[in-house]
């Protein structure tokens, strides 16, 4: 009979917690997603709580006006835009960030390698995807001369143990 | 007035000149030579919207970007 009380009131637990953990976890990415995230390791930079947010607005400011409207559209709903590499005539998705943010998509859509490539030095992440975007646009091949490959998870994969 | 937009740690610094002044062209040909022999790319942004990459300087470009070298990251 305890043996039962205590299954019950596990099983009520965990129902709570699996809802009330929902909400949380929407809002945790919603704010992922936000394009003025400020990244938490910089804020070990000097003067960076003054500057950081200017430097970040006006790199923003520089690529949405070079965007196409297509882009402009897809990067402000979903903080990530696709460009059509010059060469391959292969689709890019380039995400809101530094490193590790531009994807290779197949034919139908979804992600299938990552590529690794930035201008040298620090540059703020409005400007590193606009130089993403003109090296895919004019000079793919150079782009991915120098650039890492990185795995994609699919969602087909299956993982085995 | 042309401008040359330079990416850099601030974001990035913007140099305009009148390409009718024949001195300030000639400056702006000596800071093209400058970066891109520092090995930045210079994109002139045409008409309709798309970046040409530029390897030598474009008196009528009305707008020239350039960033630094691409890395693998």
């Amino acid at each position: 009979m305890p043996r039962q009380l205590l299954r019950n009131a596990k099983e009520r637990l965990r129902l709570f917690l699996s809802e009330r953990g929902r909400p949380a976890r929407v809002l945790r990415d919603r704010l992922r997603r936000q394009p003025n995230r400020i990244d938490p390791s910089l804020r070990f930079v000097p003067d960076f709580r003054y500057v950081y947010g200017e430097r970040e607005t006006r790199g923003l400011e520089l690529l949405k006006e070079r965007l196409s409207p297509e882009q402009f559209a897809q990067y402000d709903a979903n903080c990530y835009f696709e460009v059509t590499g010059c060469h391959s005539g292969k689709r890019y998705r380039i995400s809101h960030g530094t490193s590790m943010n531009i994807h290779e998509l197949d034919g139908a859509g979804l992600p299938c390698v990552g590529w690794c490539f930035a201008p040298k030095g620090y540059l703020v992440a409005g400007d590193v995807m606009l130089a993403q975007k003109i090296a895919l646009e004019t000079d793919e091949r150079g782009a991915l001369a120098v650039a890492n490959k990185f795995f994609v998870p699919t969602r087909n994969m299956h993982l085995h143990y | 007035m042309a401008t040359q937009i330079v990416m850099d740690r601030t974001g990035d610094t913007r140099h305009n000149f009148d390409p009718k002044n024949a001195d300030a062209l000639l400056k702006a040909e000596k800071r093209f030579r400058e970066l891109t022999g520092a090995g930045f790319t210079a994109a002139v942004r045409t008409a309709s919207g798309e970046a040409v990459v530029k390897r030598t300087f474009d008196p009528n470009a009305e707008e020239t970007l350039f960033f630094p070298r691409l890395v693998g990251g």
